[in-house]
C-alpha cells in the first residue's frame, strides 16, 4: 500500500476518533465502559445465579470479551461504511478497499488502548504475573485478528451495497455467535458429541488464542496454524468479492 | 499539442441495480417509463481536451454530464469505450466531499487533501498559501459547524485550486462565495491554464463556460448533441 493510502488511513480513524470523544466528557472510558459492563453482566449472570463452576470465570470473561468487541464492533460499522461513506465513493477517487479498513482498525485501536486494563484485572484481580512473552505474542495475535476482521469486512462491506439485508444479518450473526463460539463458558461444557462441531468453528480458535496467551502465556501452535488458515482463504474470498463488485458501487449508492 | 484526456466512444447503461432479498425472492417488478428510464446513460461519447484547454460540458439536467465526469475521473466503469488520462487528476464533483463538521477549518484541509491525493506533507507546504487564499484568517482552528455555507466552499476551492493537478475536473462549482471570490477562483483556473493544466467544466453558468472554456459539447440524453468553439456552442444552446 502506497504511503499516501497510509496517510489517509490514519487520518480517516484519527477523525472517527476524535468525532467520537469530542463531545463526551469521559471520551476514553466509554471505550472500555461497553466491555465491562457485557462482562459484569454475564458474570453475574453464570457465575452468580446459574453458579458456573470454573476457576478465574471473571478473568475467563475478560480476556475473550475485549477482543471480540474489537472484532464484531469493527466487522459491523465497517458493514455500512460505504453507506456511510458515499460522498467518498461516489465523488472522489480512493482506494475503496480503505473504507473499512478504517473501522476495523478504529476498534483495534481501542482494543489496543484497553489492554493495560486487561492486564490490571490479571494482576490484581487474578494474581497474575506480568508476561514477558506478551511482547510477541500479543501482536501475533493482533496481526492474525486484523486480518481475520478486515476480511470479513471487506466482503461484507462491498457485498452490502448491493443486498442490503447484509447488515441486519451481521448483528444478528455476531449475536448468535457470541454464545456458540463460546464466550461466556468454557467450551469443555458442551456436550461431547457435540463439541467437536463447535470446535470447528474459526472465531473459537481465535478467542481460544487470546485466553491462552492471557491466561497462560501460551500459544497453541495448532489452534493458531487453524485460525490463519481460515484468515487466508476469507481473505481470499474477500479479494474476489472485492475484485467482482468493488467496480460498480459508485453507481449504486 | 498532445491531448490530456481523451474520451473514445464511451457507452454507460443504468442497468445494474440494487438487489434486496426481497426482489431476490419475489422477483423484479420493472416498469419505467420517464425519461430517465433510458437504458444509457452516455451514448458513444467522444472527444479529446488537448494540455492547457478548458473544455465545457453543457446541458439540461439528467442528460447525463455528472455521469460523464464519473466516468472520467474513473468512479463509474463505462460498458463500452475507453478514458485516458495523462498525468495528475484533482477532481471537485462535490466540495468538501469527505468534510467533518466536528473537525476544525485545518484539520479538514488535511484530511480533504488527502482523501484528493495530496500527502501530508504537500498540503502542509501549502498551508499558508490556501489558509490565505480562502479569507478564513483565524477562523481555520474553528470546528467546522460553526463556518457559513459560503465559508466551507471556500475552504474546499482553495484547498483544490492548490492541489499539485494537471488535470481539474469541476461539477457545478464555481459559484463559489460572493462576486468578488468568484472572480478570483475564476482568475485562478485562467493562470492554471496557462501553466499548461487541463479543464474539464460541468456548469449551468454559461458566462462562466464562455469567460473559462476554449472548447466543449452539448449532451442531449446521453449523446453528443453538438460540438465546437464554446462561444458558437453557447450560441446554439440558447437559441434553440
Amino acid at each position: 500500500m502506497a504511503v499516501q493510502s497510509l496517510e489517509l488511513l490514519y487520518l480517516l480513524v484519527r477523525k472517527d476518533l476524535k468525532v467520537r470523544y469530542k463531545s463526551s466528557v469521559l471520551g476514553y472510558v466509554w471505550a472500555l465502559a461497553n466491555p465491562l459492563a457485557f462482562a459484569f453482566v454475564y458474570w453475574v449472570a453464570f457465575k452468580y445465579i446459574m453458579r458456573v463452576e470454573m476457576e478465574n470465570y471473571s478473568l475467563f470473561l475478560l480476556t475473550g470479551i475485549f477482543p471480540w468487541f474489537w472484532l464484531s464492533m469493527g466487522v459491523t460499522h465497517a458493514t455500512r461504511s460505504y453507506q456511510n461513506n458515499a460522498s467518498l465513493v461516489k465523488k472522489v477517487r480512493i482506494p475503496r478497499a480503505i473504507l473499512p479498513m478504517s473501522n476495523v482498525v478504529q476498534e483495534m485501536v481501542h482494543f489496543v488502548f484497553a489492554l493495560p486494563v486487561i492486564m490490571a484485572f490479571l494482576v490484581f484481580a487474578g494474581g497474575f504475573e506480568l508476561r514477558a512473552s506478551w511482547l510477541w505474542q500479543l501482536p501475533v495475535l493482533l496481526l492474525l485478528q486484523f486480518a481475520f476482521a478486515y476480511a470479513i469486512a471487506l466482503a461484507l462491506a462491498t457485498s452490502n451495497v448491493y443486498v442490503h439485508d447484509i447488515e441486519h444479518l451481521v448483528g444478528l450473526g455476531f449475536a448468535m455467535l457470541f454464545f456458540v463460539t463460546p464466550m461466556v463458558y468454557p467450551i469443555t461444557m458442551v456436550p461431547e458429541e457435540l463439541r467437536g462441531w463447535f470446535e470447528l468453528n474459526p472465531l473459537h480458535a481465535l478467542m481460544d488464542s487470546w485466553r491462552g496467551a492471557f491466561l497462560a502465556g501460551s500459544l497453541d501452535g495448532a489452534t493458531l496454524a487453524y485460525a490463519a488458515g481460515w484468515a487466508a482463504a476469507l481473505a481470499m474470498v474477500a479479494w474476489l468479492v472485492y475484485r467482482r463488485l468493488a467496480p460498480g458501487i459508485g453507481e449504486l449508492l | 499539442m498532445t491531448a490530456a484526456l481523451e474520451c473514445r466512444g464511451v457507452w454507460k447503461s443504468y442497468a445494474s441495480r440494487r438487489i434486496g432479498l426481497k426482489t431476490l425472492l419475489l422477483g423484479q417488478r420493472a416498469a419505467r417509463t420517464s425519461r430517465y428510464a433510458r437504458r444509457w446513460a452516455l451514448q458513444d461519447v467522444s472527444f479529446e481536451v488537448s494540455r492547457g484547454q478548458a473544455f465545457g460540458v453543457l446541458g439540461a439536467n439528467g442528460m447525463g454530464k455528472t455521469t460523464l465526469l464519473s466516468v472520467l475521473l474513473g468512479i463509474v466503469q463505462p460498458e463500452r469505450g475507453s478514458v485516458s488520462l495523462r498525468g495528475r487528476v484533482a477532481s471537485l464533483l462535490e466540495l468538501g466531499a469527505g468534510f467533518h463538521p466536528e473537525l476544525s477549518g485545518r484539520d479538514n484541509l488535511f484530511l480533504y487533501g488527502s482523501i484528493l491525493g495530496m500527502r501530508r506533507r504537500e498540503v502542509a507546504e501549502r498551508l499558508r498559501a490556501i489558509v490565505e487564499f480562502s479569507e478564513l484568517g483565524d477562523a481555520v482552528e474553528e470546528p467546522l459547524r460553526t463556518y457559513s455555507a459560503g465559508m466551507i466552499t471556500r475552504l474546499g476551492f482553495s484547498l483544490m485550486a492548490h492541489a499539485p493537478a494537471d488535470v481539474f475536473l469541476i461539477d457545478e462549482v464555481l459559484a463559489v462565495g460572493d462576486a468578488r471570490f468568484q472572480e478570483k477562483c475564476r482568475a485562478h483556473l485562467l493562470e492554471f491554464k496557462r501553466r499548461n493544466g487541463t479543464l474539464v467544466i460541468v456548469s449551468h453558468d454559461m458566462e462562466a463556460l464562455a469567460a473559462l472554456c476554449d472548447e466543449g459539447i452539448r449532451l442531449d440524453m446521453g449523446q453528443v448533441a453538438d460540438a465546437g468553439r464554446i462561444g458558437e456552442l453557447i450560441g446554439r444552446y440558447q437559441t434553440q
